[in-house]
């Protein structure tokens, strides 16, 4: 058995090394919170500017300055929606979307015209998805196959060579390729459904 | 200065941490199929260590020796969360890479490793030094893996186009099994380069 003593020290020592290191740590945390809270937003706006097919490169001023100029943001039931406006009339609005990719969930943002009657870009912002292969979703060529693409009511994605088919697949990738069409039309069907309801 | 090149040489080839005494293979194998990931990997593991070792050396007579591990993991723990919100604030991109191996920098057996095996029994300039040299030895394998992982996968180095169109990417080599093969490589080749001088060896896991 350890005599009291052995006990009461270590238990300080430990306390007093928790608490300091406790408060750098919270300093630290407290002191750049803005500045990540900052670069989530910049992440958001420049997807969102990228659905909406506009610039959505350059420095995060200028991201900032483009974003509140042209972009309003509404609350509607709890989901928020970007419009985009120009001279006072609706071009676009953007919706950010979650649904299961092939080894976990993907998220992002789909632009629409504001008659909702096209798609004009599809963004991912997060997934997980095998690099090389289903990660190339994230490559432009194919994000960029998603602009001004027609709704249609029951499936507006449709995989070449099919009828129809509008969006080259990854080749290897067959699965995280399905998930991603699977996602983005059902998204459309709610999103139809939606701002109907929420007459947008 | 003896010591110091002692130090150097057990750290990249002796006692290399990932080929020698088999510790980080957990990360080795998840972050080293980009370069650029392996290096900032790296480069976090070499700071986390060094600063670690530094801080179990500084206050090593004044930690009573039972409770010592649990002051190594919150020392270490401390500096990883450093590193993570520092990566966050100012590379959101790697950040994301990254994904959630930075946050386990804290079970890397490396630094552990080197806070109960160097740090505890040395003065703190030379364990700083230990852990930096460490961290070296842990980088230069992770960056030897991703430039073969990266080249035959993407056909890239560091994010840069080098092989030409024709090069049809070898896409197991990104995906998990290519890091096994590649790691058994490596500690293959450096068992017949650098041969065990006797069968002692430095900080065993």
């Amino acid at each position: 058995m350890a005599s009291k003593k052995k006990i009461i020290a270590p238990v300080m020592f430990m306390l007093l090394i928790t608490i300091l290191y406790t408060s750098v740590l919270a300093f630290i945390n407290e002191s750049t919170k803005s500045i990540i809270n900052e670069q989530e937003q910049l992440r958001i706006k420049r997807s969102v500017l990228y659905v909406l097919n506009m610039e959505s490169t350059g420095s995060g001023d200028e991201i900032n300055q483009r974003f509140d100029e042209l972009i309003t943001v509404r609350d509607v039931n709890g989901t928020l929606v970007y419009k985009r406006l120009e001279n006072g009339v609706a071009t676009g609005y953007a919706l950010a979307y979650t649904g299961k990719g092939l080894w976990g969930s993907i998220s992002g943002y789909i632009g629409f015209s504001p008659d909702f009657s096209s798609v004009l870009g599809v963004d991912f912002v997060s997934h997980s998805e095998t690099p090389g292969l289903g990660g190339r979703i994230d490559e432009p060529w194919f994000k960029e196959q998603f602009r001004e693409i027609p709704v249609d009511d029951l499936e507006t994605i449709v995989i070449k060579p099919s009828d129809g088919g509008n969006i080259d697949g990854i080749t290897g990738a067959t699965l995280t390729t399905k998930a991603v069409v699977n996602i983005v039309n059902q998204f459309i069907i709610d999103t139809l459904a939606f701002a109907k309801e929420a007459n947008l | 200065m003896n010591e110091i090149i002692r130090v150097f040489k057990a750290g990249i080839y002796k006692d290399n941490p990932v080929f020698r005494q088999i510790l980080g293979i957990c990360s080795s194998l998840a972050v080293t199929n980009f370069l650029a990931n392996s290096f900032v990997m790296g480069v976090g593991l070499m700071f986390v260590t060094a600063f670690s070792s530094l801080t179990v050396s500084v206050i090593r007579q004044f930690t009573p020796k039972h409770i010592r591990m649990m002051v190594q993991t919150l020392i270490i723990s401390a500096y990883v969360i450093i590193l993570d919100i520092f990566l966050k604030a100012y590379f959101p991109a790697m950040s994301k890479n990254l994904g959630p191996y930075v946050g386990l920098i804290i079970t890397n057996c490396i630094i552990m490793g080197r806070a109960e095996a160097f740090a505890q029994n040395n003065k703190p300039f030379i364990s700083f030094f230990d852990g930096l040299i460490m961290g070296l030895g842990y980088t230069l394998v992770l960056m030897s893996v991703a430039f073969v992982r990266e080249l035959l996968g993407f056909g890239s180095l560091f994010g840069i186009q080098v092989l030409g169109d024709n090069w049809v990417n070898w896409t197991l080599m990104i995906m998990p099994p290519g890091a096994f093969f590649m790691i058994g490589i490596v500690i293959w080749v450096t068992s017949k380069w650098f041969p065990k001088e006797e069968e002692k060896g430095g900080a065993k896991a």
